[in-house]
């Protein structure tokens, strides 16, 4: 097979594991997210794709070439695996026109480089040193460099987190045009959602050292696994609910299900995201009556805060959504109606090695 | 930058005293005749001299050496002690053939090692015997007096001691100055323990201490008794006279006393030679050795910068102002052994470390 | 691979202290303690911790005042001052002591040798702090003039603790060569403990008993390590990205005179002297019929064992700089500190070692030119050493990686990537390490080839004899050879002045 594929990996940072029996597959030619909190160890996964850390165990093979098996450890330089990291590393002491050359064998540098110079719109750079560069430019430079020896897989940690918010939502874009366009395969770490959403056809959600869902942005943000996705993915309303055969039965009445049909548990959680709740000031029949705790603008609309009467358990507070002209004031009653499709999710789950010992003992 | 050891504190006590004058050596004297021993058979051969002696005095005589024997002679100069604990650390496998040193100690050290090989015994016979080591593991090659030098605008030469034991009377204190870290000194307590024994001598020890203004080097004590700094102070004479020859006569604002015959303080230090035992060129190396005992040797070393008396019979030195035979009857140089008991009281007394 | 070679180059610094726990381990406790209750020990240690403790703080104060005027104050002719500062390096020690000794004989003591080392030690601090106060960035002190801090405050409160790590570097380099230093203070008539040292050695012939007093100036350089360690550790500064806004200097008013005035007489006092007495001797020397073809020898063999010293440091420094900055590491840190314990060893103590290993294990090469050059490399290697890290510490994370994932070789990244990047740190480590081999003497005697003489053997022929005018030459030449290394040292130091940029 081709593109990427990782199989039981394990890693370690001395004694600390970072990484646990973790499967990741990338098609080709499919920008893919790894998507994390922090400390979740995706960068550990991104330098052992690239060679630079040596995993404990597990296989990583990339266009049907293995990389990292029990025999095996191919050395970064071979891998054919371009790296763009978060501050671009770039040579300092090389110019911008030797920085993306760097990679490539003498002959082709000088006509590579002005196509990459091309791709990513600086041209006119060439003689430039890093430290003449803005922080975008830095980071175009460096995908350039990456993508100059034409590698197979291209990987990218968090490459935007140092550039202001304006230039970064522009870059992202801009790179994964620049991506599509170049046909690479590329994994690009991060813990911003809307970078993720933004930038990748295939997410896959990390969490403590293992990947706990990997799919479509559009699938992950619908079909969470578990609680810990959806939170993850964006925010989410966690209903107790009744399960039936295609249906679940909710404080806000029955509410189909996104996949149809369930394994008609007792009881379960559903997802329903802020959007999908509506605010009306006159009580229906599967309304939730609920005070607005709080109350934020955010331009193209209002983000609540609402308190649910206790008697419907529900968690406080509930998030919804409300278009900008009509503003609830805080503090006023509202009843709340939600509408289309539910999700059933799974509690998060917690790997057998983190289980407290008093668990185990 | 360098960390540095004696060998450069000497060179600063020496440039300490040498501020007012300078000073253009001359060749050593080099016409003499007589025929050294023969090497016929050696020529061609080479042999490594580890020296510790006066550099411009032993090129000399290398040369000389040379000249008559055809044995060239790789000379490795440095500080006595340095190449001595060199030879220790090289152990078996050591490049020297000859160890040429300034004072017994480190040769006695090796010879306690069983470093040293046999001299041949008319290389030894060419000197007095109590010049070389009892069991003829080394030959002396040259001397030096332990004197007492005093300013002469402070002291006149009436009042200079009679007894080294004297400097360690009341009436000196405060005006004495002395060197116990130079290997002269050491020889002095040595003989000090055997006239008088141990416990007297910790007490003059104690005295010189309580009198005394305590220098690191021969060098650093007559310049400064020159210059006023103390009245008086135990050295070893050529010192002087080399001080003499730097600052010029005019220069000169001190005089040397001699202690009587048989006291303590009336010592003649030997500056000898050996030959390592596992030595590959032992014939070359005691040509060497009987060359260096040879007339035409002692003459050079009797006419040289570095006014030290010669041992062999019949030669001379006539820069020095007084002759050796003067200082009386000489202590066998190995009686006074590798001087560990006098290091040790020294260092009881705090005199060293 | 690199791993090994840290591990080689390691294992040969660290010879000396094999040799010491050898020598010393045969001696046992009994004569350990024998030795160490000896009257004067105690006052001896006590003289070596005292004059250290004064010296160091001596130059810190001196080191960083020079810096602070010359890279933040508008003083006259900035770059001028800060040649002139740095240049008592390329003065040997025992030509700054007998300068001093020469001219005015009441310079002697304790405070004589406070004066003394403090004159020719203070570049070691002053060039790293230099370098440190041009690097940063002038924010952090326009922050806290805005936080209400006035001048004084300011230098205190954050300048003075952006430039710890400089400050705790350069204090490192001084004392740990106050504690195995002897001859200089010799001179000054101040004992201290390596007197105690080399009177094993010297008077009594005894290798196992100076090892056993030699490894208590370990144990205090150790302390003098690790101390370093935890002030460097505090005062690590953090910053990212490589465009600092360098600092416009702050005018002094009317306290500029009186600050030029304060660093004309620093220069008077660590300059003036020597190049006075030097420039008397020469004078006075002229009488001397010296041959001129051997102060030509003597000129070439200082500087190819130099030169060659300079680069075999420098290149073994690589390696362990390399291996600890990548790795960070408790092992690697420990490594990487534990060779700067030679550097408080008397020189007799690693030329012995030397001896002691070649002739045991490298027979063909005992005396041989290559035996000279790794005697110096290993005395030296600190030296070498703390310049490499310093660049090191200069390179971004993360480039030797993106190199490796463009398809270059290890090797490869280090000559394109690594290499060029800490190119003044390796400048720096070379300058500072020819230096100081060209003016060394004690290993130079015992490890030269027989018949090899340098200018510091010659003269120390010369005024072993006393004839100090033949000897003169030889001293000018050591020095005028020292300026050009001191030249490049300040300048791969401090790098050339920065322009403003981007802003523009």
């Amino acid at each position: 097979m081709s593109g990427l594929s990782i199989s039981a990996l394990h890693a370690a940072h001395g004694h600390t594991t970072v990484l646990r029996d973790l499967e990741l597959r990338v098609p080709n030619g499919a920008l893919a997210c790894v998507l994390g909190p922090s400390g979740c160890g995706k960068s550990t996964l991104l330098r052992i794709i690239a060679g630079f850390h040596r995993p404990a165990s597990g296989t990583v093979t990339v266009g049907g070439r293995t990389l990292n098996d029990d025999h095996t450890q191919v050395p970064a330089e071979r891998r054919r695996i371009g790296c763009v990291p978060q501050d671009g590393a770039l040579f300092p002491h090389l110019s911008v026109a030797a920085n993306v050359g760097f990679g490539l064998p003498r002959a082709e540098r000088r006509e590579r480089v002005a196509e990459m110079l091309d791709l990513v719109g600086l041209n006119g750079l060439a003689d430039r040193h890093p430290h003449q560069l803005s922080g975008g430019q830095q980071q175009r430079i460096a995908l350039a460099r990456a993508l100059a020896p034409r590698p197979e897989l291209l990987l990218l940690d968090e490459p935007f987190a140092a550039l202001d918010a304006a230039l970064r939502a522009e870059l992202r874009t801009e790179v994964a045009t620049t991506l599509r366009r170049a046909g690479a395969t590329a994994v690009l770490v991060t813990h911003d959602v809307d970078e993720a959403l933004a930038f990748a056809d295939l997410i896959a959600v990390m969490r403590d050292g293992r990947i706990v869902q990997c799919d479509a942005p559009h699938a992950l943000y619908h079909r969470p696994a578990d609680t810990g996705v959806a939170r993850t993915l964006g925010e989410a309303n966690l209903v107790p609910a009744k399960l039936a055969a295609d249906h679940a039965i909710t404080a806000f009445g029955e509410l189909p299900l996104t996949d149809g049909a369930s394994d008609t548990d007792e009881d379960a959680v559903v997802l329903l995201r802020p959007h999908q709740l509506r605010l009306s000031t006159t009580s229906g029949p599967h309304t939730v009556e609920a005070r607005v705790v709080n109350s934020g603008f955010r331009g193209h609309d209002y983000r609540l805060e609402l308190a649910p009467d206790p008697r419907h358990e529900l968690a406080t507070p509930l998030i919804a959504y409300t278009p900008a002209d009509a503003p609830p004031p805080t503090g006023e009653t509202l009843h709340i109606a939600a509408h289309g499709t539910v999700h059933p999710l799974a509690p998060d789950q917690v790997p057998p090695d983190q289980v407290p010992n008093s668990a185990t003992a | 930058m360098s960390v540095v050891p004696r060998s450069v504190r000497r060179i600063m006590a020496v440039l300490a005293s040498a501020a007012a004058s300078s000073l253009v050596l001359t060749a050593c004297g080099s016409g003499s005749t007589a025929s050294g021993s023969g090497g016929g058979s050696l020529k061609g051969q080479s042999i490594t001299l580890y020296s510790g002696q006066h550099q411009q005095t032993v090129a000399t005589l290398v040369k000389d050496f040379q000249s008559r024997t055809g044995i060239e002679v790789n000379v490795r100069s440095g500080d006595e002690a340095e190449l001595a604990n060199q030879i220790l650390q090289e152990g078996p496998a050591s490049p020297a053939d000859v160890f040429f040193a300034e004072n017994p100690p480190a040769l006695t050290t090796l010879e306690e090692k069983g470093l040293l090989a046999k001299v041949g015994s008319s290389t030894l016979a060419a000197v007095p015997s109590g010049d070389s080591s009892a069991k003829g593991d080394w030959v002396g090659v040259s001397a030096r007096e332990a004197v007492l030098a005093y300013n002469n605008g402070k002291l006149s030469a009436a009042q200079a001691p009679a007894s080294v034991k004297d400097l360690a009377s009341a009436a000196w204190k405060g005006k004495l100055g002395i060197a116990p870290s130079e290997t002269d000194f050491a020889p002095i307590v040595t003989r000090m323990i055997k006239s008088d024994g141990e416990a007297a001598t910790k007490s003059w020890l104690a005295g010189l201490k309580a009198n005394g203004k305590v220098y690191d080097s021969n060098e650093d004590l007559v310049a400064a008794i020159n210059r006023g700094e103390v009245e008086g102070g135990l050295i070893d004479h050529y010192y002087w006279y080399r001080l003499r020859d730097e600052q010029g006569a005019s220069g000169i604002h001190s005089a040397l006393a001699y202690f009587k015959p048989g006291d303590p303080g009336s010592l003649v230090d030997v500056s000898g030679a050996g030959i390592l035992a596992k030595s590959k060129h032992q014939a070359a190396a005691q040509a060497f050795l009987t060359y260096l005992t040879s007339k035409p040797a002692q003459t050079i070393i009797a006419t040289s910068h570095s006014y030290e008396y010669p041992l062999a019979a019949g030669v001379q030195n006539t820069k020095v102002s007084r002759p050796l035979k003067d200082a009386g009857a000489v202590v066998p140089a190995s009686d006074l052994g590798d001087g560990k008991q006098a290091l040790q009281l020294l260092q009881s007394v705090g005199l060293l470390s | 691979m690199l791993p090994l070679a840290a591990g080689l180059v390691a294992l040969l610094v660290a010879c000396p202290l094999v040799f010491l726990g050898l020598q010393a381990g045969q001696s046992g406790w009994a004569t350990a303690a024998r030795l160490l209750r000896r009257p004067l020990i105690g006052t001896l240690l006590w003289h070596t911790v005292s004059l250290t403790v004064m010296v160091t703080a001596a130059t810190l104060v001196l080191g960083f005042g020079a810096a602070y005027l010359v890279e933040r104050a508008d003083i006259p002719a900035r770059r001028a001052w800060t040649v002139a500062l740095a240049m008592p390096l390329a003065v040997p020690e025992f030509v700054h002591g007998y300068c001093w000794v020469s001219l005015f004989p009441s310079v002697q003591g304790y405070w004589g040798a406070v004066l003394v080392m403090t004159s020719s030690l203070y570049p070691l601090v002053f060039l790293p702090v230099a370098a440190t106060l041009r690097r940063s960035d002038a924010a952090a002190e326009e922050v806290a003039r805005s936080l209400g801090h006035g001048r004084w405050a300011t230098l205190w409160r954050v300048t003075l603790p952006q430039t710890r790590p400089a400050l705790a570097g350069g204090a490192l380099l001084v004392s740990l060569y106050l504690l195995g230093e002897y001859g200089a203070f010799a001179m000054l008539r101040f004992t201290t403990f390596a007197t105690a040292i080399y009177t094993e050695y010297e008077t009594a012939f005894d290798t196992e008993s100076a090892s056993v007093l030699t490894l208590v100036l370990v144990a205090l350089a150790l302390l003098v390590v690790c101390l370093d360690a935890r002030a460097a550790r505090r005062g690590r500064v953090v910053r990212e990205g490589g465009t600092a806004r360098p600092c416009a200097p702050q005018p002094l008013g009317r306290w500029k005179a009186l600050a030029t005035a304060a660093l004309a007489s620093v220069t008077a006092v660590t300059l003036g002297v020597p190049v006075y007495a030097l420039v008397y001797w020469t004078a006075r020397g002229n009488s001397s019929t010296l041959p001129s073809t051997s102060i030509l020898s003597a000129t070439a063999a200082t500087l190819g064992y130099a030169l060659a010293a300079a680069t075999l440091a420098t290149a073994a420094a690589v390696p362990v700089a390399l291996y600890a900055w990548r790795r960070a590491t408790r092992l690697a840190r420990a490594v990487e500190r534990a060779v700067f314990l030679t550097r408080a060893l008397p020189g007799i103590a690693v030329a012995l070692a030397v001896v002691f290993f070649a002739i045991r294990y490298a027979p063909a090469a005992y005396q041989q030119p290559p035996m000279l050059v790794v005697g110096y490399a290993v005395l030296f290697f600190p030296l070498a050493l703390t310049a490499v890290r310093a660049s090191l510490a200069q390179v971004p994370h993360g480039v030797e990686d993106a190199a490796r994932s463009l398809g270059v070789r290890p090797l490869a990244v280090l000559a394109r990537v690594t290499l060029p990047l800490i190119l003044p740190g390796l400048g720096a480590a070379f300058a500072m390490v020819a230096l100081t081999a060209s003016t060394e003497l004690t290993a130079t005697l015992l490890l030269r080839p027989t018949g090899t003489e340098t200018l510091a053997t010659q003269f120390w022929a010369y005024t072993t004899d006393l004839s100090w005018g033949a000897a003169a030459p030889y001293a000018a030449v050591m020095t005028a050879l020292s300026i050009p290394a001191v030249v490049l040292l300040t300048r791969r130091t401090l790098g050339t002045p920065r322009t403003p940029k981007g802003v523009r």
